[in-house]
């Protein structure tokens, strides 16, 4: 109680300094004020070079820039680099970096901050980053404005990940001759970026101040930032109803509260800013498993599966059927497409057709009407996941599959689907990520099936042709030739079905009215917050 | 020897039908206790016909979810649009086993610790009661959850978690027990005669220190139901069992949308829980006459 009224106290006299200070001239109306968002849970530590972990991000974002930024349909757009030109055999990028850019503690930015950054940091500790930034074999520093990225292969992929959510670039001066594991500025980062940190109230809030020296004039629009860490849920749900909070994203406000919360004329709601992560709910197979080997048997499973059905009643209707390994966020990149892919979703007599399936399968019910008794492990995130196993199990009833469902805690369970493969059938979700390279091709190239390591290749499903195809996108430069071989790609895996693509989770954010430009692009609250500004 | 057992100071009736007719009087007097009595009978019955009332299973999506209660569904259907009826007539049956099994496991266990220990005394009393003070610090219903996260949730699991929870106070009440009978004269003949220890513990001691061992017991299957509620509410419930516990869990979210959902399974673990305790505290009066007597 005595802490919550210390901030309380803490944001009413800034608010106050605020009017006492109006910001001059024409900037008066969109200039100025404190934006309280509220996170879940509280990040464990501030390096966002070090983690992918979503809350880290979220606080960070603000405080680290990339060399680009993703516009809305991914859209690549100028950042720390001004601008930039691929060499034709696309081999290797060269940067023209922003003059004028300083580091919060004053130091200017130049090309050694971006070499130092990418080769010493990223690649070496970004947990994503030791695979995206592979093909970087070295960045050469012609002067201390331009950076040349050397790449040992095209990487038409490379580009969209160099923001400053994915790829925050670090100040060398800070870093060298440091573990980056062990950095000091770990829990007190030192960026770019338009709002400087000013300090951590561990289990509380962090606090984050304009940077008047930003490089985008007049920009940002905020004065601060105030990250509030709110452990109970609906306490979250009524600190935004009061709007003592004016933006929380990531189901920081639970679903459940979300429909009443958007019919309150100062609350808005929204899905979008989730296109980057693209997460994917889904039903995996173990490819290895009779008679699950049988691709049949998984279509069977597939068609029988109401999509639409499971969103409404389980997901409280935020979702989207989905139809294939790709993400319908990547529509405006061409990569998305539906065309000749096996449609799930339009399905009329869904039980007659699989159980017609079935016993084309050669799978004959018994005396009992059992066709063969199977495990379901249900992914261990909590309810949501339980509920819809729990009604995955009554449609394989239907189809003659007694089914028995599994829930275990979250060490075992992934150590049961990806080093043991000692599973049938499990649900799971995975992060699409801004390129299928990153977040689609782990789950079905044969290269992926690595015993041990998380979130790749469960399903030890893999075919010469897939595998193909995704070596040839690796490296194609040609959106139009590119967005054709995924096009190829998703038929294949569809039409194999080694994997049930359920529906595309919608994650909401939720502000109030007040707050502008709120989401910007595909990146959301991973986003700098450069442009949001509040409403008086 | 058996005439000496014959004229302990317990047994004035003659014949065991005039024992029992006692001891339903006693009961009876406890209209609270009938009134248990009733709604447990009630509890029962429901558990013993909800095949035939349900013969599908009760997570069979049997219509419109989120249907309200008293139109097609008695009480309604929950988030997946199964019938919540079905699932507290069904649920009733795993309430009541989990509740009797793991009773019995606790009260079998916790009764050989106490007699052994109030027996013999000197070091295993001083050994089996550091054991059961061990169990009895760890606060039991975290324990339970503890228990049931490392053996994965189960029905077996959750049996053992009860029971391992439950058996240290029973211990204690018989060791009390056992520590004021040992001294009793017919023992000491007993002891005198040659007679086994096992024998003297099985056939002597214990039936006279039974009364207090079924009320205990009686009161341990409501806290048994109780705490099986409390892991199925928390997602710890065997995934592919129906319990009252599951059903409260899985509708709490969505409470002020379809109040039906968590409302009844709800009433229901309140009234068998309730219904337990009364018939546990008329058991009390009925075997323990001397406590009886001095609340009246």
């Amino acid at each position: 109680m005595g802490r919550h009224s210390r901030i309380l106290a803490a944001l009413g006299l800034s608010l106050g300094l605020v009017a006492a200070h109006p910001a001059p001239g024409a900037l008066a109306q969109t200039r100025g004020g404190t934006l309280v968002m509220v996170t879940v849970p509280e990040p464990p530590t501030l390096a966002s070079y070090l983690s992918t972990s979503g809350p880290i991000g979220q606080v960070v974002a603000k405080v680290y820039e990339g060399l680009i930024d993703v516009g809305p349909g991914f859209e690549i757009k100028p950042s720390l680099a001004e601008s930039w030109s691929m060499s034709d055999d696309g081999l290797s990028i060269t940067f023209k970096l922003r003059q004028g850019v300083t580091w919060h503690d004053g130091k200017p930015f130049t090309s050694a901050d971006v070499q130092y950054g990418i080769m010493n940091v990223l690649r070496e500790v970004h947990p994503r980053g030791g695979a995206t930034l592979k093909v970087v074999e070295s960045v050469e520093t012609p002067d201390d404005h331009t950076a040349v990225l050397k790449l040992s292969e095209p990487a038409p992929y490379l580009m969209v990940s160099l923001n400053g959510y994915e790829s925050p670039i670090t100040a060398k001066h800070l870093f060298e001759g440091t573990d980056p594991r062990n950095n000091p500025t770990a829990n007190a980062p030192i960026g770019t970026g338009p709002f400087k940190f000013v300090e951590w109230q561990k289990g509380q809030y962090v606090r984050l101040d304009r940077n008047d020296d930003y490089w985008q004039e007049g920009k940002p629009y905020l004065d601060r930032v105030v990250v509030r860490f709110i452990a109970d849920a609906s306490t979250r749900t009524a600190a935004i109803e009061s709007g003592e909070v004016h933006y929380g994203a990531f189901g920081s406000i639970p679903n459940i509260d979300v429909p009443r919360l958007a019919d309150m004329p100062e609350i808005e709601v929204t899905t979008k800013g989730y296109e980057y992560v693209a997460p994917m709910m889904q039903l995996q197979f173990n490819t290895t498993k009779a008679p699950f080997d049988n691709a049949l048997v998984r279509k069977a499973i597939a068609t029988a599966v109401d999509r639409q059905f499971v969103i409404d009643n389980v997901w409280f209707g935020f979702g989207k059927p989905a139809t294939g390994p790709i993400h319908s966020a990547f529509e405006p990149t061409g990569l998305y497409t539906t065309e000749g892919v096996t449609d799930f979703i339009n399905v009329d007599d869904r039980i007659a057709k699989a159980n017609a399936m079935l016993d084309e399968a050669g799978l004959a019910r018994g005396a009992d009407g059992i066709r063969f008794s199977m495990i379901h492990d249900l992914t261990p995130y909590g309810e949501e996941w339980r509920r819809f196993g729990e009604y995955v199990k009554q449609v394989l009833a239907e189809l003659g599959i007694a089914a028995e469902l599994r829930y275990e805690d979250v060490p075992t369970w992934l150590k049961r689907v990806y080093t043991d493969y000692d599973y049938e059938m499990s649900s799971n979700w995975l992060y699409g990520l801004p390129d299928p390279v990153l977040g689609v091709h782990r789950q079905y190239h044969s290269n992926q099936i690595r015993p041990g390591t998380v979130f790749v290749n469960g399903t030890k499903w893999s075919s010469p042709e897939t595998d193909a195809l995704m070596d040839a996108a690796r490296i194609e430069n040609d959106p139009a030739k590119r967005a054709e071989i995924y096009h190829e790609f998703q038929r294949k895996v569809v039409d194999a079905t080694p994997i049930i693509f359920m529906h595309e989770l919608e994650f909401t954010t939720v502000h109030n009215t007040k707050v502008k430009n709120a989401v910007m692009g595909p990146l959301g609250v991973y986003h700098s917050f450069a442009d949001v500004w509040l409403e008086e | 020897m058996n005439e000496l057992s014959e004229t302990l100071p317990q047994g004035a009736a003659p014949g065991r039908l005039a024992r029992l007719a006692r001891l339903w009087r006693l009961f009876a007097r406890n209209r609270a206790a009938l009134f248990g009595l009733a709604i447990l009978a009630g509890v029962v019955a429901l558990a013993a016909i909800a095949p035939v009332l349900y013969p599908e299973s009760p997570f069979s999506l049997a219509g419109r979810p989120m249907s309200p209660p008293f139109g097609d569904w008695l009480f309604g259907t929950d988030t997946l649009g199964r019938d919540v009826m079905a699932g507290i007539a069904h649920g009733a049956r795993t309430s009541l086993m989990i509740g009797l099994v793991a009773t019995l496991v606790a009260v079998v266990f916790g009764t050989t610790m106490g007699a052994l220990a109030g027996y013999y005394g000197g070091w295993i009393d001083d050994l089996l009661m550091r054991i059961t003070e061990v169990f009895q610090t760890i606060p039991s219903f975290v324990f339970a959850i503890l228990l049931v996260a490392i053996m994965s949730p189960s029905i077996q699991s959750i049996v053992i978690a009860i029971a391992v929870v439950s058996w240290p106070a029973l211990a204690r009440l018989v060791r009390g027990e056992f520590l004021s009978l040992r001294n009793r004269e017919f023992v000491q003949a007993n002891v005198l005669m040659g007679m086994p220890d096992w024998k003297i513990i099985l056939v002597q001691i214990l039936p006279n220190a039974l009364s207090p061992i079924i009320v205990a017991g009686s009161l341990m299957v409501a806290t048994a139901i109780l705490i099986e509620s409390g892991l199925s509410f928390l997602g710890l419930g065997d995934p592919n069992v129906m319990s009252w516990g599951f059903q409260v869990g899985a509708g709490r979210t969505v409470l002020r949308r379809a109040w039906w959902i968590c409302t009844f399974p709800g009433f229901a673990i309140l009234l068998t829980v309730l219904a337990i305790n009364l018939v546990g505290e008329g058991l009390n009066d009925a075997l323990n006459p001397r406590l009886r007597e001095g609340k009246a």
